[in-house]
């Protein structure tokens, strides 16, 4: 890239090293470091399981020990979490509930336009349509919109005619709208979600932006997973909080998803895993300073032009993107919490099997956002501008969260009775040996009371009853989380060490598009 | 009308505040918690309170249908379809366990508990009235059993209970009658057995001869001596030795059964908690070298166990179906059950009187054979009798 058409980039951003995706794209002694890292995750959760095992063999009183302060911080954590899921509940709520678009008549939003991207690969055209359907339906004025479609041309000539036909129904209603067909085969890129939004950022740049001359500071920009469909304020809440933050510039704009557009069509698996999802955002809401990214997303035009628009060679873009926007600009980067909610699709298949199969492969990819943890480490060693404190606490922060993503599950469902069963003849002599699995599957029922509260809150987010269903199906509602401790394991731990083992054998994965299906 | 939404992000400050009140549960919490699992109790005994140490006791049941006492004191019973107690709480010292049901044979044992251990245990009771299931030789279109008896009498089986129907007919014509297999195969079980030990003299060369032909049914591996003869299964070996009869491990130390070994104390010590008996054959073993006491930590671990035989003659004996902890003895009066475990005493319970019957055990069922009919005894009483 030559000096000038960089010259818009922030100084770290315009490191050859900025935007690597993997230790194959590193030389030297860089390369090796990024691939230790790369190692790092999945043997320390590979270590973390065999050491309980070795330990229950070996020593299983100390196993035994730690097993029950594990089970205690499981339920602490759990109360720890759930309160945070309650608030947010209260504030998601409220904010629903408020009048965004009187509170934004009194600044001054007029200005602003909004950028609003949905990459797409083959999915069916009532899921375009319904995306756009909701844009149509938002309390906002359509003509600061600018609506990109962006197709993928590997995915065929009729993807991109998918979205001309969109065009022609709905182009009209807004300030601008544009589809875009995103090369295949780009050397250096890894084909999916973020390439295809890379070069619809540089095209709509071209073709639109500069071309209108729009400010780039004027834009807002969100990246929206195609299956998402805003609530009528989406924007008007988004742009209350971006002319209230501190750095509104140097900030992205976090929505809750709620996998809820065919909640009641979704098996009572895909449900559970739809609403833990929802939840884990929920409670990130909270906690903006330990939080990334996440799926359909908002931030301003002008943070995306300073880093050349993110990554197009990684997974788990969505989270990548604020890891670059935070590396780039030294650390000032927040995440503002919006508390409003945006609905998108539960993962669902034709098939009982197939729901699992698109679940499973889902969550690994999501789970494979391990890379980030690669990304974020590697660049904190080198970017010193960012506080040491700051450095250190997200490392270690992110580290741990997939660590115990992957660990803690299986600790807990399967490897808390190792000791019983692998222990020494003396261990299974002491009243420690018989005591332990009542014990720790008396704090489990404890911890599952949280579900109680899961259950009542996921029912008050789910959309209203379509006829066709009995009332019935709410009972089977409350009672699925009783699956949680399964799905856990199943659909949080298992994908996520299939994605860390990957990562650490150099088994790099590629971008999986999750099927969207709408009745 | 508000100009801003009047809930607030969670604060920082509370966040914190809420994590080390977690925090600090987790410490205050977490020995009380593994106390508490390695058996350490509040006692408020004597209006004082007191930590006291508390071990364990842990009881499996052959039979589903049993209440188990602790010092005339009922257990409360485990979750449905369980057969294992475990009971907490239990203060140092020798404790009575009774085991009885209805229409069963009461297992009693005194056992030592000590802090922090749980003593294991398998109680077992017999049926008081045998049950027997009657094996015919021929069945009727409908298939019910039909024995041909020189008389209609239907009282065959007098000496216990039937646990299904079965017709006696005095006509030997059996065309409308079906051939049971089973009987049979009991049959040839017993013709087998009878042909190979008609030439031998003494009960140990029977039980070499008999186990040869009955390899297939008992699992156990027959060894020649001049002096001793044993069956064996899953690493225990019954010995028969100068006509008495003895329990030996002969699988690797780390395996051995519990009531193999007691806690290595002085002779008085284990005579207070296990009984004389064992407090004695410690001390044999402890200066032998054919049956030498090994060492694991704290415990004394004896080479075997001498069973009970109620200073009866030993005609034969097997393993019990499915249960290597168990031994069944036929002796001059009848049949009996006893068990390998002779902390306190061996409980021996008798499952068929008589002295003028056949049995032959496989892995799955008693076989007894009597006055020419053949039948099962069952060792659990079936629930709709």
């Amino acid at each position: 890239m030559s000096e000038e058409s960089q010259s818009h980039l922030l100084p770290y951003a315009r490191r050859p090293d900025f935007k690597v995706g993997r230790a194959t794209e590193l030389t030297g002694s860089d390369r090796r470091f990024y691939r230790f890292l790369e190692i790092v995750p999945g043997a320390l959760s590979w270590s973390a399981l065999i050491g309980v095992i070795l330990a229950s063999i070996y020593f299983p009183f100390w196993a035994a020990y730690f097993i029950i302060a594990f089970a205690i911080y499981w339920v602490l954590k759990t109360i720890f979490l759930s309160y945070h899921v309650r608030y947010n509940w209260k504030r998601l709520k409220h904010h629903m509930q408020l009048d965004w678009q009187m509170l934004v008549s009194a600044l001054p939003y007029q200005k602003f336009h909004h950028l609003i991207i949905f990459p797409y690969y083959s999915e069916p055209v009532e899921v375009l349509e319904e995306a756009l359907r909701g844009l149509t339906a938002a309390k906002y004025d359509l003509k600061k919109m600018i609506v990109v479609l962006a197709a993928e041309e590997r995915a065929g000539e009729g993807a991109v005619a998918q979205g001309h036909a969109m065009q022609e129904k709905y182009g009209h209603m807004f300030g601008h709208f544009l589809v875009s067909a995103h090369p295949a085969d780009i050397p250096g890129e890894l084909a999916g979600k973020g390439s295809n939004t890379h070069h619809a950022l540089h095209q709509v740049h071209t073709e639109i932006i500069a071309a209108n001359n729009i400010p780039n500071e004027d834009i807002i920009t969100s990246i929206f997973d195609v299956d998402t469909v805003i609530y009528p304020d989406y924007f008007n809440c988004l742009m209350w909080h971006f002319l209230n933050s501190e750095h509104p510039y140097k900030s992205a704009f976090q929505p809750v998803p709620l996998f809820n557009n065919n909640l009641w069509e979704a098996p009572a698996l895909s449900r559970v895993m739809a609403m833990s999802s929802t939840f884990w955002q929920m409670i990130m809401q909270e906690r903006p300073d330990k939080s990334a990214t996440f799926s359909s997303h908002s931030v301003s035009y002008q943070a995306l032009y300073e880093i050349g628009y993110g990554q197009a060679n990684v997974v788990s873009e969505d989270s990548r993107i604020y890891w670059n926007l935070l590396i780039a600009n030294d650390g000032v980067f927040d995440i503002v919490p919006l508390s409003y909610p945006i609905s998108m699709d539960a993962t669902i298949a034709p098939t009982f099997f197939g729901t699992i199969k698109n679940i499973y492969k889902q969550h690994r990819r999501w789970t494979y956002g391990v890379e980030n943890w690669v990304y974020i480490t590697f660049h904190f060693t080198k970017n010193k501008n960012i506080p040491l404190k700051k450095r250190l606490a997200i490392a270690a922060l992110q580290g741990e969260g997939y660590w115990s993503l992957v660990t803690n599950p299986i600790m807990l469902f399967i490897l808390g009775w190792a000791p019983i069963f692998l222990g020494t003849r003396e261990f299974h002599e002491t009243v420690l040996s018989y005591e332990l699995p009542i014990m720790v599957r008396n704090l489990l029922i404890i911890a599952m009371i949280g579900l109680v509260i899961s259950s009542i809150i996921s029912l008050s987010l789910t959309p209203p009853r379509p006829e066709k269903y009995s009332r019935f199906k709410y009972v089977v509602m409350v009672l699925q989380w009783i699956m949680v401790p399964i799905t856990m394991i199943i659909f949080s731990a298992l994908p996520g060490l299939d994605a860390q083992t990957r990562l650490m054998f150099g088994r790099y994965m590629g971008f999986w598009v999750t099927p969207k299906r709408v009745k | 009308m508000p100009t801003e939404p009047q809930i607030k992000l969670l604060s920082y400050r509370k966040r914190q505040s809420f994590f080390f009140l977690l925090l600090a549960i987790f410490l205050v919490t977490l020995p009380i918690f593994i106390f508490y699992t390695s058996g350490y109790r509040l006692s408020f005994e004597n209006e004082e309170t007191t930590i006291v140490t508390t071990g364990g006791i842990y009881i499996t049941t052959n039979n589903l249908d049993v209440d188990v006492y602790l010092d005339e004191v009922q257990v409360d019973r485990p979750r449905l379809f369980r057969s294992a107690y475990y009971i907490q709480n239990i203060e140092n010292g020798v404790h009575r366990l009774v085991v009885q049901g209805n229409g069963l044979q009461t297992w009693v044992k005194e056992l030592p508990v000590d802090p922090y251990i749980v003593t294991e245990v398998a109680a077992f009771n017999m049926p008081v009235e045998p049950q027997i299931r009657p094996i015919p030789e021929y069945r009727n279109a409908t298939g019910v059993g039909v024995f041909i008896e020189s008389s209609t009498s239907t009282n065959l089986f007098a000496k216990g209970t039937t646990t299904e129907p079965f017709l006696v007919t005095t006509t030997t014509a059996t065309g409308t009658l079906t051939a049971n297999t089973e009987f049979d195969f009991v049959m040839s079980l017993f013709t087998e057995m009878a042909s190979s030990t008609a030439a031998s003299s003494t009960l140990v060369d029977r039980i070499e001869t008999q186990l040869e032909q009955f390899r297939f049914a008992t699992s156990s591996v027959p060894v020649a001596s001049t002096t001793e003869a044993f069956i064996e299964r899953n690493n225990m070996r019954i010995v028969l030795r100068e006509n008495e009869l003895y329990a030996r491990w002969v699988g690797s130390e780390n395996t051995v059964p519990h009531y193999f070994c007691v806690f290595d104390a002085a002779t008085s010590t284990l005579a207070t908690r296990y009984g004389e008996h064992v407090a004695l054959q410690v001390d044999t073993q402890r200066l032998s070298t054919t049956t030498p006491l090994w060492f694991a930590n704290t415990r004394a671990c004896r080479s075997e166990i001498k069973l009970d035989r109620k200073w009866q003659t030993v005609d034969s004996f097997f393993f019990f179906p499915d249960v290597n902890d168990l031994v069944i003895l036929k002796l001059e009066d009848g049949l009996y059950v006893t068990e390998i475990d002779d902390r306190a005493w061996q409980n021996t319970q008798k499952i068929y009187e008589g002295d003028d019957f056949e049995v032959v055990v496989t892995d799955d069922n008693i076989y007894v054979e009597e006055d020419g009919r053949y039948f099962e005894l069952l060792t659990t009483i079936e629930a709709d009798n």
